[in-house]
């Protein structure tokens, strides 16, 4: 197997006076696909807010490719991984705006040609004409493919997808799982209720009640 | 002295018919149940001893004339222009007040002695007719739209901090994804003193052209004033809202980038 891509080393979160995680350990490879599964409040997504850096574990260490998440750190693991959240706030811009926007930072460094988006936007079953629309007008559907068509512009290989497939409609649901899986140069963490991510090459990981 | 003598003194009894007019606010307040009778009473007679504190202070400055007193009495002005905005806003006053007081003061007395020195050509920028009621003018102009800069930005972050954490994962530095927000709030602090120049001279006689006008002053002059101290009041408004967006942006956010929750007010 390959290099460790994600590292979770004794990692305890306590939210709100609440054990959220006790000692969790898990490493991810290169390449590895791992399903997160648990019931609500099992701390599923701050497992993925602890790697971003957008909260900072109680205890323990979180690392990205052999690298401590810390202060100096956090500015770029955040540009060399895919996220993908269960809901994006993009204010009033619309789908080109909010594109435009990802890409003016300085960071992620290209512009996406226009042709790939339109390929992603077809292969996602979406018409041109959503570009122009509002973002916050879209269904959750919509939204949720936009994020995905968002995370896969930018190039990186790592993903972190939070119930990405959730407001899919199930022909669609398994054509984003196969994409996610069959491709070995991805390392994909999914945290899902959805049954199709659930297939073999996946790696399970449940997270204990507490 | 001629010129000063123009102006019609305020006697006693003129006090005591300014006394009077007080009589109508309280029996609006007396009417409606305002319970603001005491309240007014003590406010004005507080303003009255500041005032009459500030005249005193003045005279003797003015007097001396001296340009190391001048400039102390600008930066105990700063000091004080920079503790309200402080308290005006969310934040605590402590950890924000030197480096604030620093930033205001260079921004406050370049502003200032570009005016007494290239704008009136005064002979001596120092002089204490001159620098302490203008530096009183650019600060206390600027003191409105300091303090909404502040207490915007962080809000507004903080209303759509998903936004912003959001860009932060997708690879924007800190100023990249907080441009946004800079933005906002500069616009919306620059807003009133925009309007306030937009209605100059039609709606309302600045305070300022009010007084020369009162003290002999041709009008031409005084509007000669006016233009340049709105000019100046304005570049000092952005220069200081500028300021409070730069202090947001470094104190108000950790390591991690994330925004920091104790440096606001209990």
């Amino acid at each position: 197997m390959g290099k460790n891509i994600i590292e979770y080393r004794d990692l305890s979160i306590i939210h709100s006076h609440q054990k959220v995680l006790e000692n969790f350990n898990l490493i991810i490879k290169e390449g590895e696909k791992v399903l997160i599964r648990g019931k609500s409040g099992t701390g599923k997504s701050t497992l993925f807010l602890c790697l971003l850096g957008l909260m900072r574990p109680s205890k323990g260490d979180v690392y990205f490719k052999d690298l401590p998440v810390n202060g100096n750190s956090v500015s770029v693991v955040r540009t060399k991984i895919a996220y993908v959240p269960q809901d994006v706030d993009v204010g009033r811009d619309s789908v080109n705006e909010f594109f435009d926007t990802i890409f003016s930072y300085n960071a992620v460094g290209f512009t996406p040609d226009f042709e790939k988006i339109q390929r992603l936007l077809e292969w996602f079953e979406l018409d041109d004409s959503i570009l122009k629309k509002e973002f916050k007008s879209l269904s959750g559907g919509e939204k949720q493919r936009i994020i995905l068509i968002l995370s896969l512009l930018l190039e990186r290989n790592v993903f972190l997808l939070d119930e990405p497939t959730s407001s899919l409609d199930s022909s669609l649901k398994s054509k984003v799982v196969d994409y996610f899986v069959n491709d070995p140069s991805l390392t994909v963490v999914v945290i899902s209720h959805d049954p199709q991510w659930e297939r073999e090459g996946l790696r399970v990981v449940d997270i204990p009640n507490k | 002295m001629a010129e000063i003598n123009l102006i019609q003194n305020i006697g006693v009894s003129g006090f005591i018919f300014c006394a009077l007019l007080l009589i109508l606010p309280f029996m609006v307040s007396y009417y409606f149940k305002l319970g603001i009778i005491k309240k007014s009473v003590i406010i004005v007679s507080r303003m009255s001893f500041q005032l009459f504190l500030t005249g005193l202070l003045l005279t003797v400055v003015f007097d001396i004339n001296n340009p190391l007193i001048n400039v102390l009495w600008v930066f105990v002005m700063l000091f004080f222009a920079t503790y309200t905005i402080l308290e005006g806003t969310d934040f605590k006053t402590g950890p924000f007040l030197p480096t604030m007081l620093i930033l205001f003061s260079i921004a406050n007395i370049l502003v200032l002695f570009y005016f007494t020195g290239f704008i009136i050509k005064l002979d001596d920028i120092f002089e204490a007719r001159y620098l302490i009621p203008i530096a009183g003018m650019l600060m206390g102009n600027s003191l409105r739209a300091n303090i909404v800069a502040l207490n915007d930005f962080y809000q507004d972050v903080k209303n759509n901090e998903q936004r912003y954490l959001y860009r932060l994962c997708v690879g924007a530095s800190k100023k990249e994804a907080l441009f946004p927000y800079m933005q906002r709030s500069m616009l919306s602090s620059l807003k009133p003193t925009l309007a306030n120049m937009a209605t100059m001279g039609i709606v309302f006689l600045p305070g300022m052209m009010t007084g020369q006008i009162l003290g002999g002053v041709d009008p031409i002059l005084a509007i000669k004033y006016q233009i340049t101290i709105m000019v100046a009041i304005f570049v000092t408004t952005v220069l200081g809202v500028l300021i409070c967006v730069i202090v947001v942006v470094e104190k108000g956010f950790d390591d991690y980038d994330l925004m920091v929750e104790d440096i606001k007010k209990v």
